[in-house]
């Protein structure tokens, strides 16, 4: 058995389990809006019902959206050079041979992963909420529906690419999602600078 | 089938507001309370149980003091309509056969949005949030009877027909285009009017809102698109690059 690091908590595991649930459906239940898919409708219980549904998933979404920001959210905002090493050989995604610069927890496409989710998380929570709970003001509602559509669309590209490096483009990064824990030698060649400072507390 | 509208020629009203009585009575829709606002207008606005109404309008007159206006405000069928465009639930807003816009209060969902996508303000609510405006009696068209209003209309004022028929029909008393002929694909009730569309209050050039033209052209697609091409790009990196294995040897190598 390899000896396993533990990169992710309980509270991060089950975070992240209920936001990509809830995003997965949310967006079903958004494709089957957008172009009257009866089928969708139908699994839940027709469209007034799918409403209802999209509503308090939604809820579900934004509090994990937001117990998410205090996972992910100071790391992903910590930039240093190995930051632009790593855009500049477009995070070693289209050649398994270039070196990639020494990364930290998170690589630098998933900081920006994250801050995009954030930003149109944030966008699609705050639509959602006037859309239900305004609508009876035609201008917040108007705009509202636009901004909805337009992070739809945004998430529908960050989603599904994060969902892929995320598995099958990656393997052992599924496991995390899992237990929360990866082996040291693959954490040391994936995270090197996170596994240091590991290692300095473990001494300390 | 060819497409029926409904010609209002507002010369031709009186003012008598049978058509808000009649299409209260045959829809069974309650009265409004009201209150008396010095006028004959009643009520102010469409409402929930009030499909189509009369505007009064008085304005300047070189002849008389003031000269009154008479503006039968409903829903305008438009054939190019934002409600069905923006609509989110299958059916609640329908086409007929006869081109009206058809509602389905079972099938809405009671989202608003119909109100964003109306260029003539008219979808209103019932209380329990479902849409509530004029269907052109869909019930009485498909059973080859006219619409409440037209049968009652005592003048002439709002006449209910062939939409071609009436266009020409107009035509040969002098009205050269009409309100409505083809604006948003040409709407399903046409206005007859002796002076410009502003003087009673009507937008020149009626159109869907802008940013529900955008969401329809370019969002909608694009939120297909874009995730296809996310899906498509993930196969081809998939099959060009690889997934990317990372040995235990190599680290075990270089430790020792």
């Amino acid at each position: 058995m390899d000896k396993m690091v533990k990169k992710y908590n309980a509270f991060a595991i089950l975070d992240h389990w209920v936001l990509a649930l809830s995003c997965i459906v949310l967006a079903v239940q958004g494709f089957g809006f957008l172009f009257h898919i009866e089928s969708v409708g139908s699994f839940f219980g027709g469209f007034e019902s799918m409403r209802m549904w999209h509503n308090y998933l939604g809820i579900a979404f934004s509090v994990s959206l937001l117990c998410s920001l205090f996972l992910f959210l100071k790391e992903s905002l910590t930039f240093d050079a190995d930051d632009i090493g790593w855009i500049k050989v477009l995070g070693g995604y289209l050649s398994h041979k270039v070196t990639v610069p020494p990364m930290g927890k998170v690589n630098t496409g998933q900081k920006f992963y994250f801050l995009g989710l954030v930003v149109f998380g944030a966008g699609i929570v705050g639509s959602g909420l006037v859309l239900w709970l305004m609508a009876d003001n035609k201008i917040y509602v108007m705009y509202s529906h636009l901004i909805h559509n337009i992070s739809f669309v945004m998430l529908m590209i960050l989603v599904p690419a994060h969902m892929y490096l995320g598995s099958l483009a990656n393997p052992g990064t599924f496991r995390l999602m899992i237990y929360g824990t990866a082996p040291y030698w693959w954490a040391k060649k994936v995270s090197p600078k996170w596994i240091s400072e590991v290692e300095k507390e473990h001494k300390a | 089938m060819a497409r029926m509208g409904i010609l209002v020629s507002p010369e031709l009203c009186i003012g008598c507001r049978a058509c808000q009585v009649a299409c209260k009575s045959w829809n069974q829709l309650p009265g409004d309370k009201t209150i008396n606002r010095g006028g004959f207008e009643n009520p102010p606005d469409l409402t929930p149980h009030l499909y189509n109404r009369i505007h009064y309008l008085e304005v300047p007159s070189e002849k008389d003091a003031t000269r009154w206006l008479f503006l039968n405000q409903r829903c305008m069928h438009c054939d190019d309509a934002g409600c069905m465009k923006i609509c989110p639930a299958p059916g609640a807003l329908y086409r007929t056969k006869e081109g009206a816009v058809g509602t389905n209060k079972d099938k809405c969902i009671g989202c608003k949005l119909c109100a964003v996508g109306c260029p003539f303000n008219v979808p209103r609510y019932d209380e329990k949030d479902k849409i509530s405006k004029c269907h052109l009696c869909f019930d009485r068209i498909a059973n080859g009877l006219q619409p409440a209003c037209t049968k009652t209309c005592p003048t002439g004022a709002l006449k209910y027909g062939d939409r071609d028929g009436l266009i020409a029909a107009a035509g040969k008393v002098g009205y050269g285009k009409l309100y409505g002929q083809s604006d948003l694909g040409g709407l399903g009730a046409l206005y007859a009017f002796k002076d410009a569309p502003k003087l009673y209050g009507m937008n020149e050039k009626p159109a869907i809102p802008e940013t529900v033209v955008f969401w329809h052209k370019v969002l909608k697609p694009l939120s297909f698109i874009g995730l296809g091409g996310v899906v498509a790009a993930s196969l081809v990196h998939y099959v060009a690059f690889g997934p990317h294995k990372i040995k235990e040897e190599e680290e075990v190598r270089k430790d020792g």
